[in-house]
């Protein structure tokens, strides 16, 4: 009965944020300075009367609350609407770009999750140990290292000194199909891959360390140990278990944002995903693409959250009837 | 029994590996060694193309890629941008310069075959002036229509003499049987219907695009690249060595610069002064400084533009700004803030960019540097610093003469040239107070005028006269800078426009610009450069114009040097892939990933059988 109540409530929750973040999306963009059609007009050199009738076909001449009714509309109806600049329809912009991102950030998640919560684990149990110290402070370096940055210097010793990898994009621009064209891509995805993986395994390390200290301290683990259960056994039945919950929430929270795309990491190696789309929407003011996007990545924040919310509840009793 | 098992396990893995790695390395022959015999030329640009519509172009690549598709009716010369023949080879005007007859060639054709005649050239400049199509619409002045007579012959029948035939229209040849079904209305029409025709042409994909260009349209890939192939077809002659032509999209500047080094691409476009200057000292690398195309300016603020403008009276007095051009120096803002890779600019048309109709201002009227005689003139116009502040104040005391002046982030230099202004203004006792922006803020505080004085930058067509109509008084609120008004000035841009002989207009926009240069509602500060480097191993390239500063490609009719292009090196040009590491390595890598997680699984359930 509890249980029930608490899905229902969670539920409720999501699909009320999910609407209050759709409407605010609306207004923040339009908050920003400047409106679209001049950007684009004054390199097309178009006169005021061009520019008016850019802005009627595009129904950005009609009164904001207006605009929000039908945008609030087409969005029920599932039309993200067309992009300002060419007149494709973003949900086709999004599908393209979807792929490129679910591989770089999907991939890079999975691998900074495992050798983040690796290297938490063993850091903790040996705590203060040479791999703990090396490990805990290299992978720190990396997470406080300005992303894009680390992405440049590994093109220019990668890419530009030694060759060995391309210095940007998502695949070569030649006939490859079959093996070679995934070939050409893993090799495309390597540098982008390594500078994200690089950068947030840091982040589950900390998180995955500290908790697992705040366990090893507990009383249930002393009573294992006095009960004689071996050391490994005792980190891998007893201790890591119960450390892994609020490191849970922090990997459904991550693989809540993969959607939403690497914004910097993909701009620097030219990676046609999620996140570039966004950068170069923001830069010309492309409200249709920038509602797209954040609609795209609130509805799977959202819907991580609330299957952590869920998964939490079933593995923790304590939280469901609070 | 386990033991057996374990074996098993272990020779199946070991199997699945080997025969990965077998078949991956026959399959794969890594991406460097493909078969293909393609010479491709890679070209690396900051930015993707609008869309493959030619009515929805804009900035960036998308006119490289009109002029590789589409042929321009009149293109320019190599020489010094002047019309020369492309699909029209002839232009001859009646007495009254009111008909222009036209040569159209009868050797072209479209890609998918379709040859082109005088009724596309006839069709493609009816559809722009019929139905006002932004932007080209220009190129077609007092509504005339078009005649085809023949094959090989179209008429343009203006309602006034006109010398407009004769300036390339920069607009492509469209096939009629692809854009006919956009010219859906009889006669003349209406404001309504034009409008709906406007926006259908601009919602059309376009995808393939069709045209009658060197090079054939093969993919598009958003965001990555664009993909051309030589047309074997193309009436223009024959591709000395490149099969194939690729635009790659770089939204880092140093990741192109970096795909440069490695030889991914051959030849980068637009790059950034200090990445310009680290590709110098690399032996494999060409550098070419050429004419961007651009000047940079700090304009004022006359008012005008309603009850928001906030214009500091002081702007309005020409001794002001007088005494601020003796106050700048234009050399020193070049060497600090573009790294020595622009020029001192004069003029509001460009040296290279407009050749024949630039005129270079006399030094007297480019105000040199000299402080001192700035802070003469503002001493005997009366702009005293009356309190000691160390900011002069208006005439007979009053308000002080601190100026907002707009920088705009994303305007390279602007920020920079801003700062440098600051100094130099504090020495001639004017105060600044910044207000900076990005592009989008900027253009609102353009149109409500809440400025006095900005550094931004115009880019001229090769034809003076949008340039020179940007300080005409009907141009407030339109793309005038700071509603500058000068009923003389206006009088000679319609002479201008009117002028039918070559010289005698040429004669009018040289007093155009000397009136600009003195009045100075725009101070010229720098021609920027457009920044290309390319693989050293290509040979051929000529600039254009052909000037020391001409541009190599990125330019006016520059296309066709990709077809002269040839490479001398032992070592074959790329291929179109790029480096990375062989299938086998990856192979490998997958195999060990196996085992490592297969041996840990297996480790766990040997634990597990243990206990139990």
């Amino acid at each position: 009965m509890g249980s029930q109540r608490y899905l229902v409530r969670k539920v409720l929750h999501a699909i009320a944020t999910l609407l209050f973040v759709v409407a605010f999306n609306f207004y923040l963009f339009r908050i920003m300075p400047g409106d679209p059609i001049t950007i684009l007009a004054r390199s097309q050199h178009l006169s005021r009367a061009d520019i008016a009738e850019q802005i009627a076909n595009l129904g950005l001449d009609k009164p904001l609350p207006q605009q929000l009714l039908i945008y609030l509309g087409d969005t029920f109806r599932g039309e993200l609407g067309v992009d300002l600049r060419s007149g494709a329809p973003v949900s086709q912009l999004i599908a393209e770009r979807l792929w490129p991102t679910i591989l770089l950030v999907g991939i890079s998640t999975v691998l900074s999750i495992g050798f983040g919560l690796l290297i938490g684990i063993k850091g903790a149990w040996q705590r203060g140990g040479l791999f703990d110290t090396t490990s805990l402070y290299t992978s720190l370096v990396f997470y406080s290292m300005p992303e894009g940055w680390l992405g440049m210097i590994l093109i220019v010793l990668f890419a530009g000194l030694l060759g060995w990898f391309p210095a940007g994009q998502y695949e070569s621009p030649a006939d490859l199909t079959g093996f070679a064209h995934i070939v050409d891509v893993l090799n495309h995805l390597f540098l982008p891959c390594l500078t994200l993986t690089l950068g947030y395994i840091g982040e589950y390390a900390i998180v995955m360390r500290s908790s697992l200290l705040e366990v090893r301290g507990e009383d249930f683990i002393t009573t294992a140990r006095a009960k004689g259960v071996p050391d490994r056994d005792v980190r891998r039945r007893h201790a890591v278990p119960n450390a892994l919950l609020p490191t849970l929430t922090l990997v459904f929270y991550s693989f809540g944002f993969v959607l939403g795309g690497a914004v910097v990491i993909e701009s620097v190696f030219s990676w046609p995903g999620v996140g570039r789309l966004t950068y170069e929407a923001i830069g010309e003011l492309n409200y249709p693409i920038l509602q797209g996007v954040f609609l795209l990545s609130s509805v799977t924040v959202i819907l991580f959250n609330l299957a952590a919310d869920i998964l939490y509840g079933y593995l923790d009793p304590r939280i469901r009837e609070g | 029994m386990r033991g057996v098992r374990r074996t098993a396990a272990a020779a199946i893995a070991l199997g699945v590996i080997a025969a990965l790695v077998s078949s991956g390395t026959a399959l794969a022959q890594s991406p460097t060694e493909s078969p293909q015999e393609k010479v491709v030329f890679d070209v690396g640009v900051d930015s993707d193309i609008t869309g493959l519509n030619p009515f929805n172009l804009c900035c960036g690549p998308d006119y490289e890629y009109l002029e590789l598709v589409y042929d321009l009716a009149i293109g320019f010369s190599r020489e010094d941008l002047s019309p020369a023949p492309r699909i029209v080879t002839e232009w001859t005007p009646s007495e009254d310069s009111m008909t222009w007859t036209m040569k159209v060639r009868d050797d072209a054709t479209f890609h998918d075959g379709t040859p082109l005649t005088a009724e596309d050239v006839a069709f493609t400049f009816t559809l722009i002036s019929k139905y006002k199509m932004p932007f080209y619409k220009d190129y077609f002045p007092f509504d005339p229509t078009f005649e085809v007579l023949d094959p090989t012959t179209v008429v343009w029948k203006s309602t006034e003499p006109t010398f407009a035939p004769e300036i390339p229209a920069y607009a492509p040849v469209l096939p009629k049987h692809i854009w006919g079904r956009f010219d859906t209305v009889e006669g003349t029409p209406s404001a309504d219907e034009a409008k709906e025709v406007r926006k259908a042409v601009k919602e059309f994909e376009n995808n393939p695009p069709i045209g009658s260009g060197p090079f054939r349209f093969e993919e598009w890939k958003k965001g990555q690249f664009l993909r051309f192939s030589f047309n074997d077809d193309w009436w223009g002659g024959d591709s000395k060595t490149i099969d194939e032509v690729v635009i790659r999209v770089y939204d880092s500047d140093e990741a192109m610069v970096q795909a440069l080094r490695s030889g991914e691409i051959d030849f980068a476009e637009g790059v950034s002064p200090p990445l310009f200057n680290t590709l110098k000292n690399d032996p494999n690398i060409t550098t070419h400084i050429a004419d961007g195309g651009c000047w940079g300016n700090i304009a004022y603020n006359f008012g005008g533009q309603g009850e928001t403008a906030t214009n500091h009276p002081a702007i309005k007095d020409l001794r002001v700004r007088q005494a601020i051009a003796h106050a700048v120096n234009k050399q020193e803002i070049v060497d600090r803030v573009y790294q020595g890779t622009a020029v001192v600019g004069d003029s509001i048309l460009m040296p290279g960019k407009n050749g024949f109709w630039y005129t270079d201002i006399p030094t007297e009227l480019e105000y040199p540097y000299d402080p001192a005689k700035a802070n003469q003139i503002l001493d005997d116009a009366g702009y005293l610093d009356t309190d000691g502040d160390g900011v002069r104040e208006m005439p007979g005391g009053g308000e002080p003469l601190n100026f907002e002046v707009m920088t705009i982030t994303d305007v390279e230099g602007s920020v920079d040239t801003g700062r440098l202004l600051k100094g130099y203004l504090q020495e001639i006792g004017i105060g600044v107070k910044f207000i900076t922006v990005n592009t989008n803020k900027a253009y609102d505080l353009w149109y409500t005028g809440e400025w006095d004085i900005y550094v931004w930058d115009w880019c001229p067509d090769p034809d003076p006269d949008f340039m020179l109509s940007v300080f005409t008084t009907d141009q407030c609120l339109g793309w005038s800078d700071g509603c500058y008004s000068n009923p003389e000035y206006d009088k000679l841009y319609e002479a201008q426009q009117r002028a039918l002989d070559r010289n005698e207009r040429k004669a009018i926009i040289d007093q155009m610009q000397l009136m600009i240069a003195e009045q100075l509602p725009v101070m010229v500060l720098n021609y920027w450069s457009d920044l290309q480097a390319y693989r050293s191993e290509w040979t051929g390239f000529r600039p254009s114009p052909n000037v020391e500063n001409g541009l190599l490609l990125f330019g006016y009719t520059t296309v066709d040097t990709y077809l002269e292009l040839t490479f001398a090196s032992e070592q074959a040009p790329g291929t179109g892939a790029s480096p990375g590491l062989p299938a086998w390595v990856w192979i490998a890598v997958a195999g060990g990933v196996v085992v490592v997680i297969g041996g840990a699984i297996a480790a766990r359930r040997r634990r597990v059988e243990d206990e139990a």
